[in-house]
């Protein structure tokens, strides 16, 4: 660049007549500022990364090409470039989609500039602002994360949960104490079989004594033996006083209210269904002769929608039965995806500013004249539209390429499972900082990571000075 | 004999200090020498002059500190001038001693900064400044900061990792009257705790380091300080024996998905210091689970999400403590517990500090060095709060409150201090806690052996041998 100032300015000065050497000297002392400054931060530090590239993580010893070596070969760094891979396939031509789509719909709606600004706002904030604001919105708690409630509400509605829904990593055989046994499908039956006449003592635990008072739940009474039928209570047999204590019914043990049960025949149909009172009773009158057992549906223990970790390194393609390194580049954490959504979101915005400029520059007689031809609204946007728009989306995927390849701040700032080196989400950039200046430093595996990161936005730079000095 | 100690403490003391130092014993040996409040000989004298010191506290904390340097600017007409580094403090030192020009005092979050400054002959050994005041810190202590036979560092503040911290309302749902003093006890409690219906644990992963703090406080239970120090310098094989015994005793609580809040899944999605919250919620939400394992650093969490909680197992005004933040919410904690038969190692704790170091041996940075060490500097931090100081003549009546006070008096009894071990690995510690975060996904004995034969090649990778 400063070259190419140096010419014109040579060529204009020419036309004026100065003698050449003097003007020389005079352009000469008007570039060493600039150049020193250039020589200090930019050209030195290149050549002194560079250097250090060659040289063990103390930056003591040569090391030659070893740091260059296990740049290709170890997973951590393999992840990263994968990353890298996959930001710069999907999020380019992604966001100059969206930004064509929104800049060639800003023209034709009402309230143009307000949808504009809203769209555009997201990128006056800073990127870790951003970061932060989506760390919660794809927060795994749903009373958190906005993403994990609507997702939440929506299954709720359609598999409702139980009234003693199962924490995670609890099953329903776990909650089991006295006089009960697992049955299959999550549900739990009496152990002993019963006949009419009969009372049935079923006792659970693991269930928080909150739930049971939002129920409405009252001290466990057993009720009393009826002729003809088969009554029964279910009860939280934990006794705070008396922790020890399994099958007794003590003062200070609750009834489970509302709780689904049924009534089986030896043969495993069903007789009846019921469901029991705020002191735990149930009964199931005129049962007939027989043996039976009673059941407490699976239903009752039907856990609420746990939630999706969106941050999280669970690959959506299925590389869990693949070696190390190929876990490593061909894995596509969900991680990844909810940060190019997030970055989607910021950046929208700017590619459509540009897109919509592009448009409002466009010549309006080719549109018109594709009109009085006949041609469809999709085949003037297809045909005539983006094809006089290429130079400009060509600009602005190119940048959002240079963008990319050195992505850095979301990547460490959004998510905890973290843009450490190994990390699912981490990327060369954000490699290269935590080598060069966090936690594990090795200078020259930062140095080396640093050079190709270099190397592989030289060629979309080079793009973009040619388009550049080309006009 | 410590009786004595504490006499020849009360002359140094400052008027300042002297309504601290009338409880206790010290109150006593004031009593027996009453000139020394009277005439308050200052044991510095004014030194004037100016002295540059480093530190890692910011913000509150540097408040804080400013508060336990200015009686030592008004003492000696010394002016200190403090720096605030944040967490890049041993970046900074080594950057600064490179450069030439270092600060004339310094504290560093980690002795093994200081001891590769000794070993640079880039600092003064201690002894010759401190005198006597070199046993006032026990030998655990000293001997983390002493190289080729010196001391180089003296120790201002230490934090605690050897805790667990629990809610007493949770702990009350339970029918749980006592703390668990084994690691078997801690496992029945948190059976009892589920049947209760309450999750014991909120178990902090983040990105790995609670994790590795968490398993190195079971290393240090079942290894003891020795092999632990071993692993810390890979002296020990990852592949070892007692590597395997501390996977496998930690597999006991991790391999419990019930136990952990949200399972393993919400267990590898809570952060720090969410995981805190979890237990210690902010008004308006109940607590989710009954325990955090963490260092003693937590306190600032739980007491940022409501002052209104109270350290120890009874609520504001003598109430019942509440599960409900909004009522009279508690917190404390306890020992974490070694095995059964791993009971010697009760009193290894594994933990955090600052060590203050000199570089320059001016008189007033030695007086500095020197006021640093003594037990009022200790003193003025310990009635702030947040701060804990293994000088053993920092009355333990001079903490706030009487969980601070246990925490505190862990620290200068413990028989073995480890520094956490991740920190001493270099290059490979974001491994290391990714490795730890893989054995919470699945703590099963054959993945156990393949994470101890990456981490074994990891470790060799990175120190060399």
């Amino acid at each position: 660049m400063a070259v190419v100032a140096v010419d014109r300015q040579q060529g204009f000065a020419g036309r004026r007549g100065l003698r050449h050497g003097q003007h020389h000297l005079q352009s000469l002392a008007f570039l060493v500022p600039g150049a020193v400054l250039l020589l200090a931060i930019v050209v030195w530090p290149t050549i002194a990364t560079v250097r250090y590239s060659f040289y063990n993580g103390t930056a003591t010893k040569a090391v030659g090409l070893s740091n260059y070596k296990s740049l290709f070969s170890t997973a951590d760094t393999l992840i990263a470039f994968r990353n890298n891979v996959l930001w710069v396939l999907v999020f380019p031509f992604v966001v100059t989609v969206i930004g064509l789509v929104f800049a060639v719909l800003s023209e034709r709606i009402r309230w143009a500039t307000a949808f504009k600004t809203v769209i555009f706002l997201p990128i006056v904030f800073s990127v870790t602002a951003s970061s932060l604001v989506f760390t919660q919105i794809f927060q795994l708690d749903p009373h958190i994360g906005v993403m994990n409630a609507i997702v939440q509400t929506v299954d709720d509605w359609f598999n409702p949960p139980g009234a003693y829904p199962l924490s995670a990593g609890q099953t329903a055989a776990s909650l089991a104490t006295s006089g009960v046994v697992a049955a299959p499908h999550g549900a739990l039956e009496t152990s002993a079989t019963v006949k009419a006449g009969g009372t049935v003592k079923m006792g659970l635990t693991g269930v928080n004594p909150d739930t049971l008072t939002v129920l409405g739940a009252r001290q466990a009474r057993l009720p009393a033996p009826f002729a003809g039928a088969i009554t029964g209570l279910v009860w939280r047999d934990f006794s705070v006083s008396n922790p020890s204590n399994v099958s007794g019914v003590l003062p200070d043990e609750d009834g489970f209210p509302n709780l689904h049960v049924s009534l089986l025949r030896s043969d495993g149909s069903t007789v009846a269904s019921t469901t029991t009172d705020a002191f735990g009773r149930f009964r199931f009158s005129n049962v007939g002769p027989g043996t039976f057992r009673v059941q407490i549906q699976a239903s009752n223990f039907k856990p609420s929608f746990s939630g999706t970790f969106w941050l999280g390194p669970q690959s959506l393609t299925p590389t869990g039965n693949l070696g190390q390194t190929a876990q490593a580049l061909l894995s596509v954490p969900l991680i990844d995806i909810s940060m190019i959504l997030a970055y989607l979101w910021i950046w929208a915005g700017f590619t459509m500013v540009i897109v919509a400029a592009g448009l409002a520059a466009l010549d309006r007689e080719a549109l018109e004249a594709a009109h009085v031809d006949g041609a469809t609204e999709w085949q003037t946007f297809r045909r005539v539209t983006i094809p006089m728009l290429a130079p400009v989306l060509t600009v602005v995927f190119v940048t959002m390429v240079i963008n990319v390849l050195k992505i850095f701040d979301i990547v460490v700032n959004l998510g905890i499972d973290s843009s450490q080196p190994g990390g699912q989400s981490s990327t060369l950039a954000s490699d290269v900082y935590y080598l060069g200046f966090g936690g594990g430093v090795h200078t020259g595996l930062a140095s080396a990571l640093a050079v190709m990161l270099f190397v592989l936005v030289i060629p979309a730079m080079l793009f973009n000075l040619k388009r550049i000095s080309g006009k | 004999m410590s009786q004595a100690r504490a006499v020849l403490s009360a002359s140094r003391r400052h008027k300042l200090f002297s309504i601290a130092a009338l409880t206790g014993l010290l109150g006593l040996a004031v009593t027996m020498v009453p000139a020394s409040i009277s005439t308050a000989t200052p044991a510095l004298g004014h030194i004037g002059g100016s002295v540059s010191l480093w530190a890692e506290w910011t913000s509150t904390e540097q408040q804080d500190f400013e508060a336990v340097l200015s009686p030592f600017q008004a003492e000696t007409g010394v002016n200190v001038i403090y720096s605030g580094k944040g967490s890049n403090m041993d970046t900074a030192i080594d950057a600064a001693v490179a450069g030439g020009a270092p600060p004339q005092v310094a504290l560093v979050p980690s002795p093994s900064t200081l001891l590769a400054l000794a070993q640079k002959h880039a600092i003064q050994p201690l002894a010759p400044v401190l005198g006597s005041e070199v046993s006032d810190y026990g030998s655990a202590w000293n001997n983390l900061v002493t190289y080729n036979g010196k001391l180089y560092g003296v120790w201002f503040k230490a934090a605690n990792k050897n805790t667990i911290w629990y809610n007493p309302a949770e702990f009350a749902l339970a029918g749980l009257k006592t703390t668990p003093t084994t690691w078997q006890q801690l496992l029945t409690d948190a059976a009892t705790l589920k049947r209760a219906g309450v999750t014991p644990f909120s178990l902090c992963t983040d990105i790995g380091w609670p994790v590795a703090d968490l398993w190195q406080n079971v290393y240090l239970k079942t290894a003891g300080a020795a092999s632990y120090d071993a692993l810390a310098a890979h002296n020990i094989s990852w592949m070892g024996p007692t590597v395997t015994t501390a996977f496998d005793t930690l597999a006991e609580l991790v391999g419990q998905p019930s136990y952990l809040l949200g399972g393993t899944k919400g267990a590898l999605a809570n952060s720090y210091p969410t995981c805190v919250d979890k237990v210690f919620p902010k008004p308006g939400t109940m607590p989710q689970a009954a325990m955090v394992i963490e260092g003693d650093f937590v306190v600032s969490e739980i007491v940022g999400n409501s002052p209104g909680y109270t350290a120890g197992t009874t609520g504001a005004g003598g109430k019942k403590c509440t599960a409900s933040p909004a009522g009279t919410p508690c917190y404390d904690f306890f020992p974490f517990p070694a095995p059964a038969a791993d009971q010697k190692n009760t009193s290894a704790i594994q933990g955090a500090g600052d060590v203050a170091m000199l570089f320059k041996p001016t008189a007033a940075a030695k007086a500095l060095i020197k006021y640093l060490g003594s037990p009022e500097a200790g003193e003025i931090w310990a009635h702030l709060g947040g701060f804990a100081s293994p000088n053993k003549l920092v009355p333990l009546s001079s903490y706030p409150d009487p969980v601070t006070q246990a925490d505190a008096s862990e620290l200068q009894h413990a028989t073995g201090f480890v520094f956490s071990l991740d920190d001493l690995q270099g290059s490979w510690e974001p491994s290391l806690w990714q490795d730890m975060l893989n054995f919470v996904k699945n703590p099963s004995a054959s993945n156990i052996a393949s994470i101890q034969k990456t981490m074994q090649a990891q470790a060799t990778a990175a120190m060399g041998h």
